[in-house]
């Protein structure tokens, strides 16, 4: 009884702050109802670790995200009727509020005094200070710790924490809401033998428990009946580990599945008119470039990569690959993240000017290149097919080699590869972050190469500027100059499509394509 | 009793002469079976020669039609999610399958029966150790090893010719082996010995000849297997590039297809997989039937 009268008390107080009343009723009038309170989802892939800092791929940050919880979150907000992340709003989570110092780099965070991780023990500052220390040593996270300009993580008391920035930094309270910025059971961790421990356990504070896991089959997810917050609705989540995309649609259009992740374009129409299924498919910030190495020549060559990006069917790729679940893509940061412009992009399909330009450059003849395609999706496969048979139209040879993921993403890596077409998601939406890591010269997924001075010191010269107006300016200008140079051709943005059944409620669209279990209810 | 000694005599003696081809030619013309799989084979040759005089579209060629279009009479197969003619690909792919069965038949042979033949012919240690080292192979499955030298060499045609070719050498090598064990015994191999010819020359002049009829068996259920081998290599991104037509390609870009209704992208190289096999297992049933005496019912 003091527990419900807590969580009620709890709940009320989220409401004010956060303001997502829908959320809340749905969640309070399904604890009344029937129980029906366990969904299946079906995913892609069954994830690689459980560890906050490590974590990188959708089914590992979705574990860590129903695990844990973070210092702040962003807000939601609803938009054309839909439940939608308002990620340029953070509200509080752990800490209840925060003050910034006169001049942007002091932050004093004060914590909610009533959370117990799931094995009891308090949460204090002191587990803050020790998670952000983990974050700091990680392989993974440790470059978004330096990217959020972190100096110093001090415990003022047990309840109150201030972090100093190096700099000013307006990514700093976008970064946090994170799930590589979770808040651990230092104590827990401790005892365990440390991190290495948090690769298939976890320490958290967060609506959900992982019961198992296992990558190859399914994992299971059920409530923490003392979680601080607003209690989840459902008591059990399985999640199913289903590669093959038919298998997952086929699952979802009998019933068998409540939600399904990566639904292929070209099934969508028909899961549309299934009774009982509901596609959920938004825009969003997560972009698919084909990307030519510009230390391997022809590419070293602005024109010749010019000269690619008008000869890439567009449409075609839009309407007949993505039948429509895409939109253009016509700058380096996405239409919807703030400061984008396609200033300085004329890239269309047009061969004779692509010809013109091949001329220009000193190949009138065409050329051969290696191609090197990740397999897993479907999309890419059928892009890049298309793409071949275009600039063979040119004289341009474009020889593909199919490569499994995880060779792909290795490959890559190494800066080697000529060209190849890969897709990212900001999950900060913001252009300083998806810039600095994709096409400065010194970001970590530059893997075409891309060095231009101008680009760097406008992408220096806006992290530390503190507004944002002055700052989009210098994003803008940044981007008209990646848009004449063209490291990578623009191929499309994509929707993120989610298959749900009829009376699943609550599902909220994150940049970061992670469904967050604890706002979904069924009905 | 005296025909059957005839036969025997006829095996015996070196291969090649005049009387035993026509004879082989005459009892394949009768197997039934047989002349089907010949068929079969003849007709998938053909078609993967003739496909691009005749065809009005080419294997690669996009929005050759409306795109996913099902089977009519422009197109006989349908057309893919790329607008491409089915018929068209799937006689390409015949050409690129019918070279890798032969050339990775091929690799076997030329491997598998000389090295059967010496571990054999030379016994020992020699021939303990190669066999071996066949048992080996064979131990893995054929598939799986197929992939790890497919993927060892990087994936594409080529690669998936030799990993094939690797994966069927100890088939040859054992039975090469055997008849050679069988054939050295022999009075004309002894014959040779006599005569003081090297064991290079007995070997190749004298045992390989004779050992031919079921290595001809083995390399034609081969050619089958090959194919399909390929095209399962091929599937699973290991074999054959786009735009290449390829079944085994084919089926794996058209499988996403199934469900939706779109079952001709995956239906055709099916079948083109599935006959080519049929056809080339007829035939080498029958090639058994007809070089194997101990197996012939009635003459």
């Amino acid at each position: 009884m003091r527990v419900t009268a807590k969580a009620v008390a709890i709940a009320a107080s989220v409401l004010l702050v956060t303001g997502c009343s829908a959320n809340a009723n749905t969640n309070a009038n399904s604890t009344e109802s029937t129980g029906a309170t366990t969904i299946t989802a079906a995913y892609s892939e069954g994830g690689t670790t459980l560890n906050p800092t490590e974590a990188n791929d959708v089914t590992s940050d979705t574990f860590v995200l129903a695990a844990y919880d973070q210092l702040v979150t962003y807000a939601t907000e609803e938009v054309d009727g839909k439940q939608v992340a308002n990620t340029a709003e953070i509200v509080p989570m752990i800490a209840s509020s925060w003050e910034v110092s006169d001049d942007d780099t002091a932050y004093t965070f004060t914590l909610r005094d009533d959370i117990a991780f799931q094995s009891g023990n308090p949460l204090t500052s002191a587990d803050v200070v020790g998670s952000f220390q983990l974050i700091a040593d990680s392989s993974s996270a440790s470059f978004l710790y330096g990217m959020a300009g972190i100096s110093t993580v001090t415990a003022v008391d047990d309840s109150t924490v201030t972090i100093t920035l190096t700099a000013p930094n307006h990514l700093f309270l976008q970064i946090l809401p994170m799930y590589s910025f979770s808040i651990m059971d230092t104590k827990l961790i401790e005892e365990n033998g440390g991190a290495e421990w948090l690769a298939t356990n976890t320490a958290g504070s967060g609506p959900f428990v992982v019961d198992s896991w296992d990558p190859s089959t399914e994992a299971v997810l059920s409530r923490n009946d003392d979680y601080w917050g607003d209690a989840p609705a459902l008591e059990t989540v399985n999640i199913k580990f289903i590669t093959e995309a038919s298998n997952r649609v086929q699952l979802l259009s009998k019933g068998e599945v409540q939600l399904a992740l990566e639904i292929p374009a070209k099934d969508v129409a028909a899961l549309e008119d299934t009774d009982g299924v509901v596609i959920d498919s938004r825009p969003s910030n997560k972009i698919l470039y084909f990307a030519m190495n510009n230390n391997i020549a022809p590419f070293d060559n602005e024109l010749v990569r010019q000269a690619i990006t008008y000869a890439i069917p567009y449409d075609k790729l839009l309407t007949d690959v993505m039948q429509g679940q895409a939109s253009p893509m016509t700058s380096s940061v996405a239409s919807s993240t703030p400061g984008f412009t396609a200033d300085g992009n004329n890239a269309e399909y047009d061969l004779d000017k692509a010809k013109d330009l091949l001329t220009q450059a000193g190949y009138p003849d065409g050329f051969t290149f290696d191609f090197t395609l990740g397999s897993g999706f479907q999309d890419w496969n059928d892009d890049a097919v298309l793409i071949q048979a275009e600039l063979a139209k040119v004289g341009v040879t474009m020889n593909i080699t199919n490569m499994a993921r995880a060779q792909f993403l290795e490959a890559i890596a190494t800066n080697q590869v000529q060209s190849y077409i890969s897709r990212w998601t900001s999950f900060v939406n913001d252009p300083g972050y998806h810039l600095g890591l994709l096409l400065t010269s010194t970001g970590t997924s530059n893997y075409a190469n891309y060095n231009n001075a101008d680009v760097d010191s406008l992408w220096t010269e806006a992290s530390t500027e503190p507004d944002q107006e002055k700052r989009n300016e210098l994003y803008g200008e940044a981007q008209e100059i990646i848009n004449e140079e063209s490291p990578w051709a623009y191929l499309y943005e994509y929707n993120i499509v989610v298959g749900l059944q009829e009376g699943t409620e609550g599902y909220t669209s994150y940049p970061d394509g992670i469904v967050r279990y604890a706002q979904l209810s069924v009905n | 009793m005296p025909k059957s000694r005839t036969r025997s005599t006829a095996t015996a003696a070196p291969a090649g002469t005049r009387s035993t081809t026509v004879g082989f030619g005459r009892l394949l013309l009768r197997n039934k079976l047989g002349m089907v799989g010949l068929g079969v084979i003849a007709f998938w040759t053909l078609g993967s020669i003739f496909i691009g005089v005749l065809s009005p579209y080419g294997a690669s060629e996009t929005a050759a039609g409306a795109l996913l279009a099902p089977p009519s009479l422009d197109h006989l197969f349908g057309t893919d999610n790329f607008g491409r003619d089915l018929l068209t690909r799937v006689f390409a792919g015949g050409q690129l399958s019918l070279w890798t069965g032969l050339i990775a038949v091929g690799i076997s042979m030329a491997i598998g029966v000389p090295l059967g033949g010496i571990a054999g012919y030379a016994g020992g240690a020699l021939g303990s150790v190669i066999m071996r080292v066949m048992d080996v192979l064979l131990a893995f499955p054929s598939l799986v090893l197929a992939m790890a030298v497919a993927a060892a060499l990087g994936p594409g045609t080529s690669s998936a010719m030799i990993a094939v070719g690797i994966v069927g050498i100890p088939e040859f090598a054992r039975i090469t082996y055997g008849q050679t064990i069988s054939l050295k015994q022999r009075e004309f191999v002894e014959a040779g010995r006599a005569l003081g010819l090297s064991s290079a020359t007995i070997l190749t002049r004298h045992i390989v000849p004779n050992a031919l009829a079921p290595i001809v068996v083995r390399a034609t259920l081969g050619m089958g297997y090959a194919i399909l081998t390929a095209a399962a290599l091929s599937f699973i991104g290991l074999g054959a590039q786009p735009p290449t037509a390829e079944w085994g390609v084919m089926i794996s870009d058209g499988r996403g297809y199934i469900i939706s209704g779109e079952w001709w992208l995956t239906f055709f190289p099916g079948l083109a997989i599935a006959t080519s096999i049929l056809g080339f297992n007829l035939l080498g049933d029958a090639l058994r039937d007809v070089l194997d005496p101990r197996l012939r019912t009635t003459a």
